[in-house]
This record gives C-alpha cells, structure tokens and sequence, in this order.
C-alpha cells in the first residue's frame, strides 16, 4: 500500500540545513494499522507529511498504492489526497464558518461529484461516527471529541485507500480519545490501511505494529515485516 | 465550485462583506454619476463649432485719443493686418466667437411682436467674416463690400440682409429652403433677408444650449473698443502674432493693442470651469477605484491571513491551487454582486439629484450595466493577489500545531 | 492614562507600517477631497459683508415689457434702467441708495513712462463707499456736489495706486481718463469682496475695480457700460442720450435699509413709483418689485453653481467610502491583536480603558489623516488654480477650513473607529485566549 524507500528531506534556510529525514524507508501493507512513533522533532511529522504528499521530497523513492508517486505536480498530488488519502489530524481542522455537513462535503466538492450521491456519502460517513443528528451544526457547538468526529466521518466520505492520522487524540481527554480509537480500529478493521503517528506508547499499542522514528531515520529495522491482523505489537522502549 | 458553503461561510464573517460591498455600492454610484456628467461636458466642449479655431487670433484694439476716428482705425487696421505674410484674410467682428460674451435676440418669421421668437447668437462681421471663420458658404452668396453698416454703437440698426446657421435656418423655416426668407430682429421691427446659409457656425456661446443658432449681420460698430479676427495659414499663427503690435503701432498714435489672443485662448476659457471640472471628476473616479481596490486588497488579505490552517486543510483534503483562488474570486464577486445590485439604487437615486440640480436628461440605462461589469473586473484583479499568497499557502500547514 | 495610551498607539501604529499607512492615507484621501470642493463652496457661499449683509437689499424693479417676463417664471429684471436708477436717487428714501455699473476707460498718466492702459472703473455716487464699508487709505468719497455736478474726481483702487504713483498718496493729483482730466480724491485699502455681491453681472468671484469715478458722469462722458444690457424694447432714435432714455436695463442698484419697517416703507415707495410710472405708459407688466438682502440676493441669483453643490455631495460620498475602508481596515488590524487584548482584559483592563486605547488609537490615525488630507487639499486647490485662472479667488484655503477639514478628520476617523473598538471589547476576553 505504502512503499518509500531512502526518501530524505532537507529544510534549507539562509544558515543551516536540517535533515529531517535521511534514507528512510518504510513499507506498510494493505489493511495495516502502523504506528509511527518518535519524540518531537524525530521527524514523524515531516514523514506524515511526505506520506499524504503535502510536502515532497529530496531523493528516494515512494509507490503508494501501486502508484510511484515521487514526481507528480501540484494538480496531481492534490488528486491523490483527494481520492486516496483521508486525514486526521490533531487539531481536526474543521472550518469554523461551516456546518458539520458542509465540513464533510468538502472534500467531496473537490472531488466533482454529483449533489446526490455527496449527500449519500456524507450521511453515511456521519452514521459511523454517530452523528448523523448533527449535521447542522457548527464545530464550536460540538465538543472535541465530536469535532475529532467529525473530522473522522470527512476523511472517510471520500473512501479512502489509506487513512492518515496525525495525533488524532492529542487535544482530547480520555474517554474521548478512547471513543475515538474504538473508532478509528473498526474503520481499520473494515479494510482500510491506516499509518498513525504519535508520541504517546499507549495509544500506539492499539496499532497492529509500531515503527520509531528518531533523527530522521526508523529505528526499529526488525519490525518492519509483520502480518496484518495479528495485533502484535513491536518491542519498544 | 458551489456559492452555497461560499455564501455561508461569508454570512458568519459579515462585517468585513458588508463594508466592502457598501463601498462597491458607492463607488458604482458615484463613478457611473461622475462619467456621466464628464461625458456631458466632453460633449459639450467637443462640439464642432465650424470656425477654424486653431488658425485664429484675436487683435483687441482701444483707442483713446479725442480725435480718433473709429471708422479709419477699422479700415486702415485691418488692411494692415492683412498685409502682414501668412495672414489669410482679417475681418472686424463685434463680438469674439466662442468668448461666451457677445449678443443674443428673441428672432421672428413674424412681424408681430407677440409673436414667439427664436433666441440665437448674433454676430456683427464684416465681408472679410466666413473666409477669415474659415467658414464654406453652403447655399446663397457672401457679403458684399458695400452691404457692410458703418454705425455708431448706439446708433447700429440690423442691416436688411444676414447669413445664418443651418441650425437657425431649420429652426425658423423647417422643411423649407430659408434661403430669401425674412425673419424679424429687436421685437418684430426689423426685416431681415437670408441670403447665405452656412453649414456650422458656433455663436459667442458655446455652452449655450442655442449655441449652434447663429446669424452673422454685415456691420462693423465704430467705437472705441474694436476686436479684429485674423486667420494665417496653417502653423504660422504664432508667428503672425508677434508682428501684429509692431506693424499696428506704425499706423497709429491714438489707439493700443489692449489684448492679442488666440481663439484657442477664448475658447479654453470659456470652458475653463467645465474642463476643471472633469479634471477634479477624473482625478475622483481613480482615487475611489484605487481606494476601493486597496480596501479589497485589505481585507481580502487579512481573511486569508485569518484562514491559512482552514486553507491548508483544504488543500490537504486535494483542493487544487486553483479551487484555492476560484474559492477567493467567488467569494469577492459575491461580495461585489451584492454591492453593485446596492449600488445600482444608490446611482439612480444620486442621477435623480444631480438631474433635479443640473437640469439635464437623465443616466442613460447602459452606464450602470458597464459600470458593473468594470467594478466586478475591478473586484477580481484586486482580490487576484491575495488569492494567489492564499493558494501558495502549504497543505503541511494542516499537519502544524501551534 | 491619556500619554500610556498615546504610546500604545504610537506603537501600534509602527508595528503594522504598511495597514497604517494604507489607513492614514485612506482618511488622507477622503479628507482632502472633501475639503477641496468644501473650501470651493465655503467661499462660494461666504458672506462679503457680514456686519450689515441684513440691512443691503437689492432693488428690483420690474420695468420690463413685451410677451414674457424678464425670466421665466416671472420673475423681474435684475438690474434698472438709467433714468429708473436717476429717479430712485432722486428720491432719497433709503438711507442710502447706489446705482453704479462699470465701464471700461483708458488711464493716461502724467507720467511719460507710464504706457496708456485701460482700467475697469466703476461709475457710481459717493454713497457706494460708506454703504458698502469700502476702507480708505487715503483721502475719502467725493462729495454730494461732485454727484450733483459732474465733477471730474476718482477714487483708486489700492493696485492702481501702486502702478500709477508707486503707492505713495496720490490725493490732490490727476490723472487723464479719456483724456478728461481728473482729480484723486482718495485711494482705498485693499478690498476684495467675494462673492463681488454687489454686481454679479460680471463676474461674480473677480476682482474689484481699477478705480471710482461720479455716475453723474455717464451722460457728458457717453461711458458704456461693460456688463449685461438688456432690452426688450427698440431703443428709440439711436443714440446715446436716446439709450439712457431707453427702457435698457444695465445698472445694479442697492439700498440700505435698517430695520424691517424700513425697509417696507421702501417696497411701498418702490411699488407707488412703479403705479406712478404706469400712469405715464411705462411697466407694462403686474407689479412685481423685490427688496432681496445680501445673503437673499447671492441665494437668488445662484452664486454657488450647481456643479460645486454636485462636487460636495460627491465628495461627501467619497469620504464615505474612504471611511468605510478605513473602519474596515481598523477593523482587521484590531481583531489581528486579539491575543494583546485578551491580555490586558485577562491582566483587569476594564472594557472602558481598552475601549479608550482604541479611541486614542483611531483618532491618532484620524489626527494623521487629517493634517496628511490639508496636505492634499492645499495641492488640489493650488491644481485647481492653474485650472481655473479666472477665477484664482475662489481657490482658496483659509483658517476656517483648515480647522473644519482637521475636525473631519477626526470626528471621522473616531467614528470609523468607534464601532471596530466596540466590536473588540464586546468579545469575551476568554474567546481571544482562545482564538489562538
């Protein structure tokens, strides 16, 4: 599904040059729940970024699902987040100015479809988040977790291929983090692949693996083959 | 791209909508109003008058000796003017074409001084008057030498004979050929017989809404104050002015060149307040384009400084570079739409006013329509730049966390 | 608190140059438009005489004859004929009464080196001068006997002084005037009227005359008036004696009138000598005589022209729209510092002394406005002045103005402030810790 192979990035400024990541490489499966874990400024999110092809990179290569992605332009990256990849991201992210139906129906507008089959879509992707009640109000009606909800519901309207999450509970407290990974393992076990990245061991323990990040690099080289399915969970320390 | 989450999205940021398209509204009102009387003025001071404006001056005479002789002063002057190389012809002349200052008459085609009357220009010329105008005989015959009245101020009658204007012509004999026809001058008194008819001639007052209604009498009114017209060839004007007060002072001890003019002068100044006007309407109609362009500009940029994460979300979630500015235009030509419909009200009721204060016809219906589509033009090149800084903004944006 | 705020807007104002700028010159703009047109009409519309503007009435006596009025919708002519303008002098029932026109004349100096030149003079009686508060630099008015005997005295205006005699006291010497000799009997101070009410058939925002010479001149010296003449009747045996006799109307005449009873009592005579006048075939027309006062008579005749009033609604309109750009621009600048504002909120500023740090802010930036917008207008005004060469006196920027135009700006730019500031404080001050 997810294939990149010694992809480094560099951040240039006037002064220094940062490597934030140097020839890392990471393979993840159909159907996996991967957990990227690491320390701030390790580098994951510069990797999440590459993975949901919001920044590019220097060298290396990346093949998402099946689809050498490494040198396409802005329009056709645009597309592939579009169809293939839903985010999650920490701070949801949802338009303040529009209702929770229209914060879901926005990447479905960028994907041209049709007036019907959004509304189709939007209903039904609220209904596995449980708020199809919802749908006319704002975020700032909603609580964080049922804005992270939310969020949930627009990255999955699209049918995503891979699901990208980036510190999904972060600005949640524990029973709506709870909520929401229950959610995130039943969409994972409904067939979509999902790569979560976060510092925090316990919620990486809910991933079927989990790789480390740290300098740019991943860490742990033996964990990097693992079944699907199998909920082991990789040394770490 | 959808107006419907545009719409929305800007109903709960209304402010800042609201104070552009207020100021949409009034720029349409006030530029379409502005251009409006511009172009009534242009029209007016475009008018084409017939006389050879650019070849002619203008020779202003006094005379203040007790013993002049107003009559010798006319004569001897002007053949002195006329001798003077690159000078095409010289005429004496009551009153300045076009100088807005000269004299008027009810006319009549009756005798009755109840009569209604015709209000028109009137020159007093003498033979030398339509070559040295510059001025083709359209129909009939030309002054002759001797049809020319010498008169006293006072004592000036109108002299039995007149070329007048095609306009004055088919205003008092519609339908007919004028040409022998009598109209009546001074209340009925006075028969007068067309003997020429000029295509275009412009009496003393060109922004007389009768400016086009004249008649030339073959007088010359001996007085102290005497105005000679005199064409050159084309481009030597300036040239023949500088000798005109040399060769003048030759012939005279009793009389001064009080003012030497161009026509170009007279006619500047006549509408020196119409032209300042549509300077002081054109200067306002590029500041308020500019001003309202950079209030645009303003704001347009601070809504997308406000929104960079909910851009770069969109983009995260595949919004193209260009969904990005599209969303922009969109929502800028929202916000102009609702000013120029505004707008549109606002500048009939301004017309209205101006219309009551000016005395003249109404707007035409198509300035409000071009001047839409100008300030929607004007709304999407000035919301262009921040549209473009909003679509540079990075996608990774989304995945920061401040 | 006042300086603390000061400071803070100063700061403010240098933290963000460019939304500052943009502000300032927005208010800049608009101020200095609206104080173009409004300095136009303030002078257009001034008062010339305002110590006795209330007592000077304009005559109009309607001689006039023929099918139509003198002016649509029937209104009397604005100027009276010569022997009407004789008569009322004659009468004597005004305080003082003046009949003046003006005529152009050739001045010639005893002065070899001094080239003859023609002046503008205006031919009038010795009351002109004190009705009018004309100020005297040297000597006076000629006498009621020079009125009565035609003598050959002038008054010079200030500037022909100056080209005739250098400014020195010209009183007692003479001059040529059509080559009649005439002695100076006084010369005035430097007086300039404007509107020149006294006589808006020439033009009405020019200068004032060369020099004053006795009416009772007009006939023996055959003047010719250099303003409007109008007839609606032949003149009759054309000549000159048979113009002044003529029903021509071409003279201004004014008379001060004191009190309201006054200046009944006048309207009464003026209507009594008109009834008098009809028993003798003149006045055709219904009685329609007017006594209109300085400020009524500049509102009647249109001194103002209608294109002025256009330009100062429209400017007034551009002011607007430069006021709502500025508002929103103050607006945007305001929300962009929300997080300063939940501060001093959250540190126990009360609503009040933020509200007063943005007032002090926006009228700091109205005050800059303002005095950037005079700027502005002293260039319209001095392009204006190349535009309209004949009329210099009117493009013109004086105290009043400046102190208008800076009061604009401020009450302007405090209201264009007052809403965005209301806007801030309203905001609970949790909401901007949250806003970021």
């Amino acid at each position: 599904m997810l294939s990149m192979q010694n992809i480094s990035k560099i951040y240039r400024t006037d002064v220094v040059q940062t490597h934030a990541l140097r020839d890392f490489s990471l393979e993840v499966k159909k159907g996996e729940f991967v957990a990227v874990m690491g320390p701030s400024g390790s580098g994951k999110t510069t990797f999440l970024n590459i993975a949901g092809l919001l920044e590019s990179f220097d060298t290396g290569s990346y093949i998402l699902d099946g689809e050498d992605v490494s040198h396409l332009n802005d329009d056709q990256r645009s597309r592939i987040r579009n169809e293939r990849i839903g985010f999650i991201f920490q701070s949801f992210n949802l338009i303040p100015d529009l209702n929770v139906f229209d914060n879901v129906d926005v990447p479905l507008r960028y994907r041209g479809f049709k007036a019907a089959a959004r509304a189709q879509r939007i209903r039904e992707a609220l209904e596995v988040v449980g708020l199809a009640s919802r749908m006319k109000h704002l975020p700032s009606q909603l609580s964080g977790g049922q804005q992270q909800r939310v969020a949930i519901a627009r990255a999955l309207a699209g049918d995503p291929r891979i699901l990208l999450a980036d510190e999904p509970t972060g600005n949640l407290d524990s029973l709506m983090a709870r909520q929401v990974l229950d959610l995130l393992e039943g969409i994972n076990e409904s067939g979509t692949t999902i790569v979560m990245v976060t510092h925090d061991p316990e919620l990486a323990r809910r991933a079927h693996r989990s790789v480390h990040v740290l300098d740019g690099q991943v860490m742990d080289l033996n964990a990097q083959v693992a079944e699907p399915q199998t909920h082991e969970t990789s040394a770490h320390a | 791209m959808e107006i419907r989450p545009i719409l929305s999205a800007m109903l709960r940021n209304k402010t800042g909508a609201i104070l552009i398209a207020l100021q949409i509204a009034l720029t349409l009102a006030i530029v379409c109003n502005a251009v409006f009387i511009i172009h009534g003025r242009l029209v007016m001071m475009n008018r084409p008058t017939g006389i050879d404006t650019h070849n002619i001056f203008v020779v202003s005479m006094t005379a203040y000796r007790p013993d002049y002789n107003a009559a010798n002063m006319i004569r001897t002057d002007l053949d002195v003017l006329r001798r003077i190389p690159g000078v095409v012809d010289a005429a004496y002349t009551g009153s300045v074409p076009l100088s807005g200052s000269g004299s008027t008459d009810g006319i009549s085609t009756k005798s009755d001084p109840k009569a209604p009357t015709v209000d028109e220009g009137e020159y007093y010329m003498d033979d030398h008057a339509l070559k040295t105008l510059g001025v083709r005989l359209a129909e009939g015959r030309d002054f002759t030498h001797e049809e020319v009245v010498h008169t006293g101020w006072h004592e000036y009658t109108p002299p039995p004979v007149a070329i007048i204007s095609r306009a004055l012509a088919t205003k008092l004999f519609p339908g007919q050929d004028a040409l022998g026809k009598i109209f009546y001058e001074a209340g009925g008194r006075y028969p007068v017989t067309v003997i020429g008819v000029v295509d275009t001639l412009t009496n003393s007052y060109p922004s007389w809404h009768n400016y086009a209604l004249t008649a030339i009498f073959p007088a010359a009114l001996e007085n102290k104050f005497s105005d000679f017209m005199v064409r050159t060839l084309p481009g030597q004007r300036d040239e023949v002015m500088k000798e005109v007060d040399g060769q003048l002072a030759k012939t005279h001890t009793g009389a001064y060149v009080r003012h030497l003019r161009t026509l170009d002068w007279y006619e500047a100044n006549t509408f020196q307040a119409d032209h300042a006007l549509t300077v002081l309407l054109t200067v306002m109609i590029c500041l308020i384009l500019a001003i309202t362009a950079l209030g645009i500009v303003g704001l347009a940029s601070f809504s997308v400084s406000q929104r960079t994460r909910q851009i770069g979300t969109r983009r995260a979630l595949g919004a193209r570079k260009t969904d990005i500015v599209r969303y922009f235009m969109m929502e800028n030509w929202l916000i102009t739409s609702i000013g120029v419909a505004l707008g549109s009200i606002f500048a009939v009721a301004l017309n209205f006013w101006l219309v009551n204060l000016f005395d003249v016809a109404p707007i035409s219906w198509y300035y409000i329509p071009v001047g839409i589509v100008c300030l929607w033009m004007l709304g999407l090149l000035a919301v262009l730049s921040p549209a473009l800084r909003a679509a540079a903004i990075p996608p990774a944006i989304a995945t920061r966390n401040v | 608190m006042f300086t603390y705020n000061l400071r803070l807007a100063l700061l403010s104002m240098k933290r963000n140059p460019i939304l500052t700028a943009l502000m300032v010159s927005a208010i800049a703009i608009g101020i200095g438009m609206a104080t173009t047109t409004l300095a136009i009409y303030h002078v257009m519309s001034g008062n010339p005489i305002p110590q006795k503007s209330d007592q000077l009435y304009a005559v109009q006596l309607d001689s006039w004859g023929g099918n139509s009025p003198f002016k649509e919708p029937d209104e009397p002519p604005t100027q009276v004929t010569y022997r009407d303008a004789v008569a009322l002098m004659q009468a004597d029932k005004a305080q003082y009464q003046n009949a003046s026109f003006q005529s152009a004349l050739t001045v010639q100096s005893d002065n070899p080196s001094i080239k003859p030149f023609m002046v503008i003079a205006r031919v009038t009686y010795n009351d002109f001068f004190p009705m009018f508060d004309v100020p005297f630099e040297y000597g006076g008015p000629w006498s009621k006997n020079a009125d009565q005997d035609a003598e050959q005295v002038v008054v010079l205006s200030q500037e022909t002084n100056e080209k005739l005699f250098g400014g020195a006291n010209s009183v007692g010497k003479e001059i040529s005037l059509e080559n009649h000799r005439f002695r100076v009997v006084g010369v005035l101070k430097r007086w300039n009227p404007v509107p020149k009410f006294y006589d808006l058939e020439n033009s009405q925002f020019g200068d004032t005359e060369d020099l004053y010479i006795p009416f009772s001149l007009t006939a023996p010296m055959q003047l010719q008036n250099n303003g409007n003449t109008s007839c609606w009747k032949d003149t009759g045996d054309h000549t000159f004696q048979g113009f002044l006799n003529s029903e021509c109307v071409w003279i201004q005449f004014w008379a001060q009138l004191p009190t309201a009873a006054d200046r009944d009592a006048y309207h009464d005579f003026l209507n009594a000598y008109a009834d008098e006048q009809k028993k003798l075939g003149r006045f055709p027309r219904p009685l329609n005589n007017h006594l209109r006062n300085v400020t009524q008579w500049l509102a009647y005749r249109k001194v103002v022209p209608v294109e002025v009033r256009a330009l100062v609604g429209l400017s007034f309109m551009f002011l607007m729209v430069c006021m709502l750009n500025a508002v929103g621009l103050i607006l945007a600048k305001f929300l962009r510092r929300s997080g300063e504002i939940g501060l001093r909120r959250a540190v126990g500023a009360s609503r009040m002394t933020l509200f007063r740090q943005y007032v002090v802010e926006t009228a700091v930036i109205g005050l800059a406005g303002g005095a950037l917008g005079l700027g502005l207008s002293w260039f319209g005004l001095l392009g204006l002045r190349h535009l309209l060469t004949s009329t210099t006196r009117v493009t013109h920027l004086d105290w009043t103005m400046v102190g208008t135009s800076l009061l604009l700006a401020i009450i302007a730019s405090v209201i264009a402030g007052l809403y965005p500031a209301w806007r801030m404080v309203r905001i609970p001050p949790a909401m901007y810790l949250k806003l970021q």
